[in-house]
């Protein structure tokens, strides 16, 4: 079972190494970084495009998770309150970094490609990553979570804390609003 | 309106998804993580004193407290104004205006609190001892 489905139910084991975590069990710990930490990379990677970003915030995600592991509430899915921390968290680090740098992240996600051989990948993400920048913080993260990720609507509806109609829609309306951005940005030549 | 195709995925979308990690790179990122975890999950493991058990039922205590002050506070505000609010003099003069007072007995008229006893003791007598009139020290002169 990976990550995705976890964050929808908290089955199995979860509560019990939750539990065992908050105790301060070092192997309950690894056990949850073990089990969301490559989930977790790739939804911070869709924010941030780029590697060391992402793992920087990964892990200062799980530090805070462990910090404030006392106000999960108990039954609660620790995977949708992990995710909803990580993805508060990439917004922040994405909005600072963006000050910090003179040039913006996608140009350092396509930096790292080499110039000879994916040029043309490298504009494409440039493009995509600079259209997805443009949709409202929360249209991002669903676009991210499902159409990046795979998480289904109803485990979107747990991290966001929003209706799962709502999150439907919400998803209709950032595809539809990045196709008039990719457009605006093909005629900006 | 939904525009045809609109609930499609973006076309090329992935190519924003995370690069492939090697079993080694996530291990290390692992390990990093459970690295800095060390000093919090100590602090887990060691039972709480009992001045942090205090501490801790001590916020919302203190919570709990400002709460029934302010409460007080606000109960006790209407109660202060009243006190706080300054008589009015009475007038006695009004109070006695139906009472024939006897000319030349000096009165207060106005007096914001009750006569001294000693004052009303010797108006008394004074009254008794008829109009003002002042007992003679030498009784030959009677």
């Amino acid at each position: 079972m990976n990550a995705v489905h976890e964050a929808a139910s908290p089955a199995g084991d979860e509560p019990q190494l939750v539990a065992r975590a908050r105790r301060g069990d070092r192997d309950a710990f690894a056990a949850l970084v073990q089990r969301y930490s490559d989930q977790a990379f790739a939804v911070a990677y869709g924010f941030l495009q780029h590697v060391e970003d992402s793992e920087d915030l990964v892990h200062d995600a799980f530090i805070r998770a462990l910090e404030r592991l006392d106000s999960l509430e108990p039954g609660s899915s620790f995977g949708a309150w992990f995710y909803r921390l990580l993805v508060n968290a990439a917004l922040n680090r994405r909005k600072y970094l963006a000050r910090r740098r003179t040039e913006d992240v996608p140009m350092s996600a396509a930096a790292r490609e080499s110039p000879a051989t994916d040029s043309e990948r490298a504009e494409l993400r440039s493009r995509l990553a600079w259209a997805l920048g443009q949709l409202p913080a929360e249209l991002e993260t669903i676009v991210i979570l499902h159409d990046l990720e795979g998480f289904t609507h109803p485990e979107i509806a747990r991290v966001l804390e929003i209706p799962e109609g709502t999150c439907r829609s919400h998803l209709s309306r950032a595809r539809r609003m990045l196709r008039e951005l990719l457009q605006d940005y093909r005629h900006r030549g | 309106m939904v525009e045809i195709g609109s609930d499609r995925p973006i076309e090329g979308l992935e190519a924003l998804k995370a690069p492939h990690r090697s079993a080694a790179q996530r291990r290390a990122a692992n390990e990093r993580i459970l690295a800095s975890a060390a000093l919090t999950l100590a602090r887990r493991r060691r039972p709480a004193s009992s001045w942090e058990v205090l501490a801790a039922w001590g916020r919302p205590g203190l919570v709990a407290a400002s709460i029934v002050l302010a409460i007080l506070a606000a109960s006790l505000q209407p109660w202060r104004a009243w006190e706080q609010e300054v008589p009015e003099p009475v007038v006695v003069e009004d109070g006695v205006r139906g009472v024939e007072v006897p000319e030349g007995v000096p009165a207060m008229l106005v007096a914001f609190s009750e006569p001294d006893f000693d004052a009303v003791a010797a108006a008394a007598l004074l009254e008794r001892n008829g109009n003002g009139g002042v007992v003679p020290e030498n009784p030959q002169q009677r």
